[in-house]
């Protein structure tokens, strides 16, 4: 609809009236969002970093205590903890498998609202998708943080946003869709938590690309699990903080090219869309 | 006719506005149920509105009336951007608050202060704006305390007074009132009247739909009558009203 809030005098740099609501509504719900995680209390934040540490040390004790998996040294050579190389990718995974899950319940959450009143319905994804980030960051952090401990750090480090915001971008293409089509088939969502079950072990997270078998029962894997998009995305956080290395050109095109690629498809559907959503009795 | 020297700002024009609903009957919910009900669907099609047609100056009172079912709350809809016609135009110029039904625009989840920022939002009003009609928007709405309380443990009237005291206190350019002051008490409803009467002098538009027929024609200068999503007839309030009771009383 034509709403016209033209202000003549508005400078050309600022925000035009839409965007500077769609911005304010974006903060909005991503305070909502991070407020119904943490109740805004540091015991909440700590809390948070519960289930990511726990990934990392039941992964760490099957594959790398009981099946001897080890990872690549690190830059320095000190560390060749399994435990950090999975780490180093989980973040990467988090972000994208958080956010995924989760613009499914950010579109319910506000899909009775929009059938009362008009705002861009994606701002709502959005948000959801900005208060992962803000909670991912904490565990980027802890990452970070031990790598100083064992004097693995260098100025590569600022790659791992990158690859952060680049996964999320490529998750938030991927939950719009899946929102949409969530809204009438409501099964979507354990469809979902199957395919991205199947999908953690498609991307080296748990394990080294040079491990995977070039054939397996008659498919080609190591090609599956290298042109799978996440995997450039996961590179990118591993030279980052892992090996310390600035990122392969190649492996940050090739993510940045799925990541804004699948975002823009996925709003535009997203937008087409969600208007018929909101007319469903 | 030719143009008049100075032309009337049309606030909302709406210009051969049709609305078809689809109405999908045991549609499946799930993947699931679509496969196992491959290809057999029952589609059918509502039309909700047809080419309606009427424009609204700025700064009028304009009254809806008609029947049950004939497409009053989907015009409002309409004109505040939640549905898109299926065919024809419709413009809104300036910020529109709209108050539809109970509830509108309220999440049940988040507490009233929570919520009137969020509309605040929604409506393209900065923090510091709101902030600083909170205390009006408290005042008015008379919830006091439970303002921190989340919106679902409201009375229905707690509900509406805080909805209607968002839509008045945010200097709406068009106002949209769906049938909603009924449900306040005699105090409330007063109070409202007034406001509408407030904004109305500022300037505002205001669309009202209500089966109030002596207060329609006591508010309004501009009524339209809609029919089976036709628009049957509009203009002087006493004659439309006058019309459309005739008609509602007449023995089908
Ligand atoms: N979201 C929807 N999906 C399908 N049909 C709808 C939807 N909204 C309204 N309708 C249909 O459109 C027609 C007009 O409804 P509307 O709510 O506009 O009527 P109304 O004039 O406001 O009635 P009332 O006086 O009872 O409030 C009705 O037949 C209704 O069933
Ligand atoms: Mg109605």
């Amino acid at each position: 609809m034509a709403v016209n809030h033209t202000d003549p005098s508005a400078r050309p740099l600022r925000l035009s009236p839409a965007a500077r609501t769609g911005a304010r509504l974006v903060r909005s719900f991503a305070e909502r969002e991070t407020k119904a995680l943490y109740k805004r209390n540091l015991l909440g934040w700590l809390w948070s970093l519960l289930k990511p540490l726990t990934t990392v040390a039941v992964y760490s004790l099957v594959f790398g205590v009981i099946y001897r998996a080890t990872a690549p040294p690190t830059a320095n050579g000190q560390a060749e903890v399994f435990a950090l190389y999975l780490f180093s990718g989980l973040v990467v995974w988090n972000v994208f498998s958080t956010i995924v899950n989760g613009s499914m319940r950010w579109m319910d959450g506000v899909s009775e609202l929009r059938k009362k009143i008009y705002f861009p319905t994606e701002t709502a994804l959005v948000g959801g998708a900005a208060a992962t980030l803000l909670q991912s960051s904490l565990e980027a952090l802890v990452l970070v943080l031990i790598m100083a401990v064992l004097v693995n750090v260098s100025w590569t480090v600022v790659f791992l946003p990158v690859a952060m915001l680049l996964a999320a971008l490529f998750a938030l293409g991927l939950g719009f869709a899946a929102a949409i089509v969530n809204a009438r088939y409501r099964d979507i969502q354990h469809l979902t938590t199957i395919v991205l079950s199947v999908g953690f072990f498609m991307v080296p997270i748990v394990y080294t690309p040079d491990i995977v078998p070039d054939r397996a029962y008659g498919l080609p894997v190591a090609r599956i699990v290298e042109l799978n998009p996440l995997n450039s995305v996961i590179a990118v956080a591993r030279d980052a903080v892992y090996f310390l290395e600035t990122p392969d050109v190649a492996d940050l095109a090739t993510a940045a090219a799925w990541a804004i690629g699948t975002f823009a498809v996925g709003l535009a559907f997203f937008r087409r869309r969600s208007m018929a959503i909101s007319e469903e009795p | 006719m030719n143009e008049p020297a100075r032309a009337p700002v049309q606030a909302v024009e709406v210009s051969d506005v049709s609305k078809r609903f689809r109405l999908e009957l045991n549609r499946p919910t799930s993947v699931k149920e679509a496969v196992l009900s491959f290809g057999r669907r029952d589609v059918r099609h509502l039309w909700a509105l047809r080419d309606v047609s009427l424009t609204i100056e700025k700064g009028s009172f304009f009254g809806l009336v008609g029947h049950n079912g004939s497409g009053k709350s989907t015009l409002l809809r309409l004109m505040a951007g939640i549905h898109r016609p299926t065919s024809g135009r419709i413009t809104a110029r300036g910020r529109v608050s709209a108050l539809l039904e109970l509830g509108s625009g309220f999440h049940p989840e988040l507490t009233g202060r929570e919520n009137v920022f969020l509309n605040g939002a929604m409506l393209g009003l900065s923090r510091r704006q709101m902030a600083s009609a909170m205390n009006d928007i408290i005042e008015f709405s008379g919830v006091g305390d439970q303002i921190d309380a989340p919106v679902k443990i409201y009375s229905s009237g707690m509900y509406m007074r805080l909805g209607f005291s968002v839509a008045v206190n945010v200097e709406p350019e068009i106002l949209l009132v769906d049938e909603v002051i009924a449900v306040g008490d005699e105090e409330f409803q007063q109070r409202c009247l007034q406001h509408m009467e407030r904004l109305r002098s500022g300037g505002t538009t205001i669309v009202l739909v209500s089966h109030d027929t002596a207060l329609v024609r006591d508010l309004c200068d501009h009524v339209g009558w809609l029919d089976g999503g036709h628009l049957r007839s509009v203009g002087d309030p006493d004659e439309v009203v006058d019309a459309y009771l005739v008609h509602a009383t007449e023995p089908t």
